[in-house]
């Protein structure tokens, strides 16, 4: 076994030692801040160095592959981007900047464990890594008790569905004797039919329905967005979701097919999305209306997951890269407008458009992109991933979606409404903005319209990675 | 790869998109230059639909300066642009439209920048629709001219602007949401995992029963934006919050996008769907005339007397479309343009009295025409055409629809006809009590129109006239395209 197969996961636990070194030192904040950006930025081109690479280690327990390589080019990149945001670390307490970085390492590193693992149990463990980084980093804000209730909730319902979904493989392996995804993978389509198989799969799907907010594990969503310091909520309204959609397709691309699977996940789909968008109407703050657009999009994500052909699946990889731009979008607008790191209510982006021209185009664009309004990576995604769904037959299920896509451009015109339209009440002074943040924010556009008119090599990447699945 | 020589209809895109990339880059103080900017680009798409409207060879007919380029192979996605006798007259229509909407703005003075930044992104979106012959493209450009509609109305607009603005952009976006499962639809549904419209044109590509059903698709979400009665109620409310321009590009081209995507998409794929569904097509369309005609006879407000007879004209189109016949077809082409010159005469007119009166309420005006005799001409002008006065553009497309809807349906027909001997009456209406009659004194100071600002109603005036005085330059065109479209039919 070559070394350096594994080299992304080495990479990042030696980060993580830094950190925790660092934490041991004097605090001081830029000095962690330039640290963690430099170190981001050769992870994202050490992971993508290793895209090619293909081997499967330790039994089969552990895979490399494009499908998992794809993922943690993903994952890294969605670091760096988060690191990059966190030049005003303001939310957290400065004496914890180090450790704030060593969690964040740490989940990463988690998820980049979670998308190569090939055996059930290896899985639970690498969630586990990246989940208990996550319980101590959503209630690390400095401020009022919100940040406690949101990491108390999220802690609870995030152990119960590990509990379900420990059940749940109990379960798996007691109907197939197998805990290697190869081997259910023949054993499963045959098997499903029986309770026990069935409700295994579908509590071990539960684990992952949490991380990305489905219905009905959907309730810690909104506090944790609102609770957890902005640039937390960044990470774990992009990089967590984008791997609990990998996961999601590789856990049913074994299942060949079911369709009372689909059944089941045609219902939590249906009610997710809807519900997200209906509740995402009457929002007043900004993190918590991104919150019920989230469950809306783990609906539509999931449209894909459930098609369960390689179109689908092929498009819920492109729509995991169209959520992680233009999720992080609508963030680096959030971290940048409350430079104070408070939450940001809708009425406060009133006056953008004359405060800073460029991050009020930014919002537009991320939101307009998150609405599906083409020519944003948005639109293609979810075309794909209707184009997907209507090749399984499923014309009400599309027209479903694209009713709730109607419904959600409300809200969304709700935010541009009030970047472009509404004066603020007392004269506000313009957000200058650095020169990097300002490529940032340019880059952002260029990546969310370019992905939308030229889809083509993404798509081709995202049909070549599929190919890993079984 | 496929290129039938230079690229024009891309360029026509391209000079907008260029346009808009200039524009941005112009600081914000500099408001002549982005005007200028606006003009030159604007001109030149004009310039570039001009030309191939004339340079089309008639007598070789079918699909011609033909782009196309494979973009998503996986899916079947093509860049795929040409021009044939049905979307020509339309580009001709948005480049007049557009270069005569940004003259009519050459006054504007509120955040301009962004007012001509936004313009050229929904021209762009027209522009792709008419000339796109992928169902892909035509959905993404269906999308990118709707959406700058929201900032247009709500930023430069006036009566309730952001529930005008909001009601247009959610209504219109229920239509697209119809429209888009309907697409991926026939894609799959086909088999042929494309969305090339020529390929999936070919007979016995989708059955029957696909076909109504998806035609059904089609005709509900484009026939939102058509105005098509009942779905038509986002028009006036839209029309009247817009800004001058925006409601000459709305109300002269937007809505014939609707009209237009009723015919490519749901008439070209869907034939079968299309003969079944026309004797419904016909009764709302004629119900949309009579309607219109009526709700306009009592409006106070003169930009909602023109929404409405906008509604009533858009009937005539779908009167013409659902006559399943190559005359229809023709008449009803004719009528998207020449509706689409004359409304944006009226509103450019209207916005003038507008802009220096800042009153459209009919009794609060009165005697216009003595105080601007020239800018009351040009509205005068347009509400005759409106009228279908023969000499302009608007009678020979009337004419041609009703002549075969005569046919086909005789009743709705002769009721049709009836309807617009009524809308002769509305027109005269408010012609009479705005020009004419007592003067207001309030605005017996105002000046009239310049010769500058007067330019872009001359032009639409001569547009009309033209075609007025000589049909055959359009009526022509459209039959190389309605002949062989009727004739390929399966009956």
């Amino acid at each position: 076994m070559k070394w350096w197969i594994l080299g992304p996961e080495i990479y990042f636990l030696v980060v993580a030692v830094v950190f925790l070194t660092l934490s041991m030192t004097r605090h001081n904040g830029r000095r962690d801040f330039s640290a963690a950006l430099f170190l981001a930025g050769l992870g994202v081109a050490l992971t993508l160095a290793t895209v090619r690479l293909e081997v499967s280690m330790v039994y089969g327990a552990y895979r490399v592959d494009l499908f998992s390589q794809v993922f943690k080019g993903m994952l890294s990149m969605g670091f760096f981007l988060v690191v990059s945001l966190c030049s005003n670390l303001n939310g957290i307490r400065e004496g914890r900047h180090s450790e704030f970085y060593l969690l964040l390492t740490t989940c990463t590193l988690g998820m980049m464990l979670l998308v190569s693992s090939q055996e059930l149990l290896t899985m639970y463990v690498a969630l586990e890594l990246a989940s208990y980084s996550l319980y101590a980093l959503v209630p690390m804000r400095s401020g009022a008790g919100q940040q406690m209730e949101a990491g108390i909730k999220y802690f609870l319902i995030g152990i119960a569905t590990s509990a379900l979904m420990l059940f749940g493989m109990a379960s798996l392996f007691a109907a197939t004797q197998t805990t290697l995804i190869s081997e259910l993978s023949l054993k499963l389509p045959g098997l499903l039919n029986t309770p026990m198989a069935f409700i295994g799969l579908l509590l071990t799907l539960c684990g992952f329905f949490f991380k990305l907010a489905l219905f009905p594990f959907h309730v810690w969503a909104p506090s944790v967005y609102q609770g957890a310091a902005n640039q937390v909520t960044a990470f774990v309204a992009t990089a967590t979701k984008v791997i609990a959609m990998a996961m999601l397709a590789r856990l049913v691309s074994t299942t060949d097919g079911n369709t009372s699977l689909a059944r089941v996940l045609i219902a939590l789909a249906i009610i997710s999305m809807t519900y997200g968008n209906l509740v995402a109407l009457v929002q007043k703050d900004f993190k918590r209306l991104l919150a019920y657009s989230a469950i809306a999009h783990a609906g539509y994500a999931l449209i894909g997951i459930l098609s369960m052909n390689p179109t689908g699946y092929a498009a819920v990889v492109f729509y995991a890269v169209a959520y992680l731009a233009m999720t992080f979008t609508c963030f680096l607008v959030v971290v940048r407008v409350s430079a104070d790191g408070r939450d940001l209510s809708i009425v406060q982006l009133a006056g953008l458009h004359r405060r800073s021209p460029l991050l009020a185009m930014t919002l537009m664009v991320g939101v307009f992109s998150l609405g599906g309004i083409p020519p944003t990576i948005g639109f293609t995604g979810k075309f794909l991933v209707f184009t997907a769904a209507m090749q399984k037959g499923y014309f009400l299920l599309v027209l479903i979606a694209m009713i709730n896509v109607v419904v959600s451009l409300y809200y969304y015109i709700q935010v541009v409404r009030a970047t472009f339209l509404l004066e603020p009440e007392e004269e506000l002074p313009p957000i200058n903005l650095s020169a990097p943040t300002t490529i940032l924010a340019a880059l952002m556009i260029v990546v969310i319209v370019a992905g939308g008119i030229f889809p083509r090599y993404l798509f081709q990447l995202a049909g070549a990675t599929v190919q890993a699945l079984p | 790869m496929e290129f039938a020589g230079f690229p024009y209809l891309s360029t026509i895109l391209l000079s907008c998109v260029v346009g808009l990339l200039v524009i941005l880059f112009i600081p914000r103080e500099r408001e002549s230059l982005v005007k200028w900017v606006s003009l030159v680009f604007s001109g030149i798409a004009l310039a570039l639909s001009i030309y191939v409207y004339c340079a089309y060879d008639r007598a070789h007919g079918g699909l011609q300066f033909v782009e196309k380029l494979q973009w998503v192979e996986p899916v079947g996605i093509h860049y795929f642009n040409g021009a044939d006798g049905f979307n020509l007259p339309l580009i001709l229509l948005t480049g007049i439209v557009h270069f005569t909407g940004v003259l009519t703005m050459w006054e504007l003075r509120e955040r301009v920048k962004e007012f001509f930044a936004f313009a050229f992104v929904l021209v762009l979106g027209v522009f792709g629709f008419f000339m796109s012959m992928d169902l892909f493209f035509l959905f993404v450009w269906y999308d990118v001219s709707l959406f700058p509609m929201y900032p247009l109305i709500a930023i430069w607009g006036t009566t309730r602007k952001e529930y005008g603005a909001l009601k247009l952009f959610l209504y219109l976006l229920a239509g697209s949401a119809l429209v888009l499962p309907g697409i991926v639809y026939l894609s799959v549904a086909s088999g042929l995992h494309t969305f090339d419209i020529v390929a999936l044109m070919q007979p016995g590509a989708l059955t029957p029963g696909q076909q109504k059903f998806a035609f059904l698709l089609f005709y509900l979400g484009f026939g939102i934006l058509a105005g098509v009665w009942p779905f038509h109620t986002w028009s006036p409310v839209g029309h009247v919050a817009a800004p001058t321009s925006v409601s000459m590009i709305h109300a002269g081209v937007l809505m014939k996008v609707g009209a237009f995507g009723i015919l490519r998409v749901g008439i070209f794929l869907c034939p079968l769907g299309w003969e079944y569904w026309a004797p419904v097509m016909a009764i709302l369309a004629t119900i949309g005339i009579i309607y219109g005609v009526f709700v306009g006879l009592t409006q106070t407000d003169l930009k909602y007397v023109v929404a409405y007879s906008s509604v009533s004209h858009m009937g005539i189109v779908g009167l013409g479309l659902s006559t399943v016949t190559a005359e229809g077809l023709n008449g009803a082409v004719f009528q998207m343009f020449a509706h689409g010159i004359m409304t944006a005469l009226l509103f450019s007119s209207l916005g003038y009295i507008y802009d220096k009166t800042h009153t459209k309420l009919i009794p609060d005006l009165g005697g216009m025409s003595k105080v601007m005799p020239v800018a009351s001409g040009y509205f005068i002008v347009a509400a005759l055409a409106g009228m279908g006065v023969p000499g302009f553009a608007s009678f020979w497309a009337e004419v041609t629809v009703f002549i075969s809807a005569f046919r086909v349906y005789p009743a709705l027909g002769a009721l049709a006809i009836c309807a617009l001997v009524l809308s002769a009456l509305y027109m005269l209406r408010v012609v009479q009590r705005v020009f004419y009659g007592q003067r207001n004194e309030r605005y017996a100071h105002l000046r009239d129109v310049s010769l500058g600002l007067g330019l872009p109603r001359m032009i639409l005036v001569a547009t009309m006239l033209l075609f007025g005085l000589f049909p055959r330059l359009m009526l022509d065109l459209v039959q190389t395209a309605a002949i062989p479209f009727m004739g390929g039919l399966p009956r």
